[in-house]
């Protein structure tokens, strides 16, 4: 649900405005707004002295969130205490040097890395000629090529090392090797004399040298080898060292860091807080919201802290625009997890509904009757319980747990009462569907979910009433709709004769008559809209071609053991098919649920629009800072 | 003569709905990438937008099915 807001004011002396916003800030639950400047209010004049301060803070908040981001400091909760001038650039300058050594430290880091990339590539080939290069290093009347080419050229090798030989004699020295990649390391040592021919014979064999990395191009390959090698051989050590002294600076300035980026995110609010209030010659006013529910709290911690000089004052409702509050959606602790989902889309507007409690009972039973599998079920239940009690409290892998608990739940119910276990696996021991077999009963499967939808869009459409209710002619329209699809539903009804058929003539008149005052109503787009509506509750449709799309993939999986000749081959096919399977059933009922809440559902009663509620208090700075309303 | 047509009729609803539903998919995968890439905020939109063509498909297998219970294969 949204939280009811209230929208206070606070006036009191001049002198103690920043102490109120000291007292507001440690109260952290007001999100300050600007107040319409009337009476003589007006508000706080910027100083160049206020602005150079900013400036510092705002820069020193950076640097610090550098430096902790690169030194890869560990994230603690830290109290910060407001600074003097003096504090400010002492830390300015101290978050200054840590960024820099922190970037020089990152540079290194990501130099060494691309080089030991580098020089990798060519270790193979090193390592496998390395005691011949090391005897070739004195032959200074000779000149060594290396040469890598794909195992299945290697008769290009064989017909150049022919014709070299053919050509320069026998001093000419071809050795080859196989690389781990099946790659051909070939290395031909000329006399020096000949270079200008072997290049003519490499490029006519259309084969290159390996070319030396930056840094060694000058040198021989027989000189180059030995220190390529030992730098390879090198380079952890000084990744080492990079990471020694960037854990050490990390050690010694972390909470330093993280002390002056929290500083400097809250001075930076109880600057900006300074500016949405409005003062007189002798006297402050700030405006805010909060939720209804803390009003008496914030009186009590300002009688507290401030006495009877700072006065509080709750507006009336006349008084404000509900498009102006700011959201806090609170749900219980079961649907809370379900804030997640409903978080995808834009905010709801203040006064309207918050789709989070239908969400968390909906997704679920949709993704059940989907999934609708004992087995698939457990299984995903228990990864559900594993992720609850490995993931820490505020760990995404929580919530998604949270989610995923009530869906595997609903898909063991449905999974009993379509007789399924890991498909038609169950049937073998005794399992019989109780509602129906998705395998065969077709029909009776496509009319529960197009029951589902007229249900669900009829949920939606009193919702939509509901929301507009101060729009009686939205409202209206909602109901002569939901009327109207009724009545369709009982024509068809009794057209099938389930119910009398004689009934059949009232309700297609009725819904011909109810035609005309959507009309009325909604003007021409009504029509369209209907129609929208008859469709959304075909597209839960799905829910059946999903749900027997899944049963016949289990079905295949379990036949799979009798198709091979081996037994254990049979099985273990059978295995990856459910694999398979269950991975589809996770992803196709979540796509397909969202998109029914989402389009369908929604669409009836969803108004997005909502500002985020963003309170004024202590931060740690860091750039994840401010979040989505909830509390 | 109707054991032939009925499950050819079938498949071709199937296939050409499959067939119209990846083109649609397709079409919409590569430009909504090329959103994702400048705004990823928009993600849950394109997520949506992929799934709605799907429809097609799940509408040709209701037919298609209704085609083999109806037809008698």
């Amino acid at each position: 649900m949204i939280l009811k807001m209230s929208r206070v004011r606070m006036i009191g002396p001049r002198d103690r405005l920043d102490e109120t916003l000291s007292v507001l800030q440690d109260f952290g639950r007001v999100q300050l707004d600007r107040m319409p400047l009337a009476g003589g209010l007006q508000p706080v004049a910027r100083n160049a002295s206020g602005d150079r301060l900013r400036r510092a803070l705002t820069r020193l908040r950076e640097d610090a969130d550098v430096a902790i981001t690169l030194l890869h400091v560990p994230v603690t909760a830290v109290t910060a205490h407001p600074a003097t001038r003096g504090e400010v650039a002492r830390w300015a300058r101290d978050a200054r040097r840590l960024r820099r050594k922190a970037e020089r430290l990152e540079t290194r880091r990501k130099e060494l890395d691309d080089e030991r990339a580098v020089l990798g590539r060519y270790e193979d080939f090193l390592d496998a000629f390395s005691v011949l290069l090391a005897q070739l290093a004195d032959a200074q009347h000779l000149r060594v090529y290396g040469v890598t080419v794909p195992a299945a050229e290697r008769a290009r090798v064989d017909k150049l090392a022919d014709a070299l030989r053919a050509e320069l004699g026998v001093e000419v020295i071809v050795t080859t090797r196989t690389l781990p990649s099946n790659d051909v390391a070939v290395l031909i040592a000329v006399p020096a004399e000949a270079r200008e021919r072997m290049e003519r014979a490499f490029g006519a064999a259309r084969i290159a040298e390996v070319p030396l990395p930056a840094g060694y191009v000058e040198e021989s390959l027989t000189q180059a080898a030995p220190r390529m090698l030992a730098r390879l051989h090198d380079i952890p050590r000084l990744l080492d060292a990079v990471a020694h002294e960037r854990a050490d600076a990390a050690t010694r300035a972390g909470d330093d860091l993280q002390l002056m980026r929290a500083a400097a995110a809250d001075m930076l609010g109880a600057a900006d807080a300074t500016e949405l209030s409005s003062v007189t010659a002798h006297a402050f006013a700030i405006e805010g919201w909060l939720p209804s529910g803390d009003v008496h709290a914030l009186r009590e911690r300002v009688s507290r802290s401030l006495g009877t000089g700072v006065v509080i004052e709750e507006l009336a409702h006349e008084e404000w625009h509900g498009a102006d509050a700011p959201v806090v959606l609170s749900n219980p602790r079961l649907f809370r997890p379900f804030e997640m989902v409903t978080s995808l889309l834009p905010l709801p507007a203040y006064g309207s509904m918050d789709p989070t409690p239908f969400v968390a009972v909906g997704f679920p039973m949709l993704f059940g009757i989907i999934l609708g599998d004992v087995g698939y079920g457990a299984v995903l239940g228990g990864i559900a319980l594993l992720l609850l009690w490995r993931a820490g409290p505020t760990s995404i892998w929580r919530r998604i747990a949270g989610i995923a608990l009530p869906c595997a739940t609903f898909s063991v119910i449905f999974g009993f009462l379509f007789g399924e276990l890991f498909g038609t696996l169950g049937r073998q021991w005794g399992m019989r569907p109780i509602l129906f077999d998705r395998e065969h009963a077709i029909i009776p499967a496509i009319v529960a979910a197009v029951g589902i939808g007229v249900a669900h869009t009829a949920l939606g459409l009193v919702l939509g009433m509901v929301s507009s209710r101060h729009e009686p002619r939205i409202a209206i329209s909602r109901a002569v709709q939901l009327g109207m699809m009724i009545l369709i539903i009982l024509a068809l009804l009794s057209a099938v004769h389930v119910l009398p058929s004689n009934l059949f003539g009232p309700f297609a008149i009725t819904v011909l008559v109810g035609f005309p005052v959507l009309l009325f109503l909604e003007g021409i787009v009504a029509p369209i809209e209907f129609f929208s509506t008859l469709s959304s509750v075909l597209s839960y449709v799905r829910i059946m071609a999903l749900g027997t799309a899944s049963v016949l993939l289990a079905s295949v999986a379990n036949e799979m053991s009798g198709l091979f000749g081996s037994v254990i081959v049979g099985v273990l096919f059978g295995l990856l098919f459910h694999l398979v399977n269950f991975a589809m059933g996770l992803f196709s009922p979540t796509i397909h649920a969202l998109r029914l809440h989402y389009v369908e559902f929604f669409k009836h009663f969803y108004s997005p629009g909502g500002r985020p509620y963003e309170p004024f208090r202590h931060r740690d700075g860091s750039a994840a800072a401010t979040s989505r309303g909830s509390s | 003569m109707t054991i032939l047509w009925v499950p050819l009729s079938a498949a071709l609803v199937m296939g050409v709905a499959a067939i119209a539903t990846a083109w649609a998919q397709s079409r919409i995968g590569a430009a909504g990438a090329a959103a994702l890439a400048e705004k990823p905020e928009v993600s849950t939109t394109v997520v949506i937008m992929i799934a709605i063509p799907e429809t097609v498909a799940i509408l040709g297998f209701v037919v298609a099915i209704m085609i083999l219970l109806r037809g008698g294969a």
